[in-house]
């Protein structure tokens, strides 16, 4: 992150600035990718996504300010594409959590099960809902922070993550109760 | 942060888009810089020969517009000779006439 900061505030105009993007394309590829994926769901559409995030960045390098400036600019148009291309595919975004299927094969809801279950029903989540508490886990960023990005109140923000997380854990322990009654059956 | 919202954490962990994104991030860059850079003169289809072309072409345009314009200007001008030659034989004719009466009254006095 420093090697990228001190990059884009030393590029002058003229100079290529394309080493300097390297280094910032790297240092935040996972993140740029990791937004995509978890509304598209298809790593070739959120690999694809990602590099047109960044092709966006490449065209607009000048106006980057500051580090955190860029790491502002990258979530904000890396969400707001995300949420876009979900919309586009009517992917599950749609799909309400009421109506998302149950895994089909009996599986444990735990450790690395919970973490794949929890995805699955994170994905499942209305766009806002999803948005924010993508935001919040993922790049655990302040509630303010998310607000700016999304172009939403603080206090909006709040009420979505209070809801998305009521009915995520509600969801997990309807799970986890089922679970446990086939496992004393 | 609750037991619930750290296993939340953990389940939305960053996943790497792998190795070789940076490079074709890159690529995609050049292509797109180079694509600006090369402005209409350099697109691929415009080639010197055609470049030639296109000038000599916009030159005969010119010459054209400009031969086309002194032409209507010389018709213009004949149009105009012709209304003056006209407008001074028929001002002779008049004058003739007024003339013969002018005799004709002086020889009646006399």
């Amino acid at each position: 992150m420093l090697a990228a900061s001190s990059s884009i505030a030393t590029t002058t105009a003229g100079q290529s600035a394309l080493p300097a993007f390297a280094v910032v394309v790297e240092t935040h590829k996972a993140m740029v990718y990791s937004i995509a994926w978890q509304f598209l769901h298809d790593r070739v559409a959120a690999d694809e996504l990602a590099q047109d995030v960044f092709l966006q960045l490449h065209k607009n390098w000048a106006r980057i300010e500051s580090p955190a400036h860029l790491l502002f600019w990258l979530r904000k148009v890396a969400t707001h594409r995300a949420i876009d291309a979900a919309r586009k595919r009517q992917a599950r975004a749609e799909t309400s959590l009421e109506e998302t299927d149950e895994p089909t094969v009996l599986e444990r809801v735990h450790d690395a099960f919970l973490a794949s279950y929890l995805k699955r029903m994170v994905a499942s989540l209305p766009e806002k809902q999803r948005s924010v508490i993508v935001l919040r886990y993922q790049e655990e960023m302040e509630l303010d922070e998310i607000a700016k990005v999304l172009g939403m109140n603080v206090s909006t923000v709040k009420t979505q993550i209070s809801r998305a997380l009521e009915l995520l854990r509600g969801k997990v322990s309807r799970r986890l109760g089922r679970e446990n009654a086939n496992d004393t059956v | 942060m609750t037991p619930f919202e750290e296993e939340l954490k953990q389940a939305l962990k960053r996943e790497d888009p792998g190795a070789d994104f940076t490079a074709r991030v890159l690529a995609r860059c050049v292509r797109e810089d180079e694509r600006r850079e090369r402005g209409f003169w350099r697109m691929s289809w415009l080639t010197p020969a055609w470049r030639v072309g296109a000038v000599a072409a916009g030159l005969l345009v010119l010459a054209g517009g400009t031969a086309v314009e002194q032409h209507q200007h010389q018709v213009k001008g004949m149009a105009a000779k012709r209304q003056l030659l006209l407008a001074m034989r028929i001002a002779g004719t008049k004058l003739q006439q007024v003339q013969e009466r002018v005799k004709e009254s002086e020889q009646v006095e006399q």
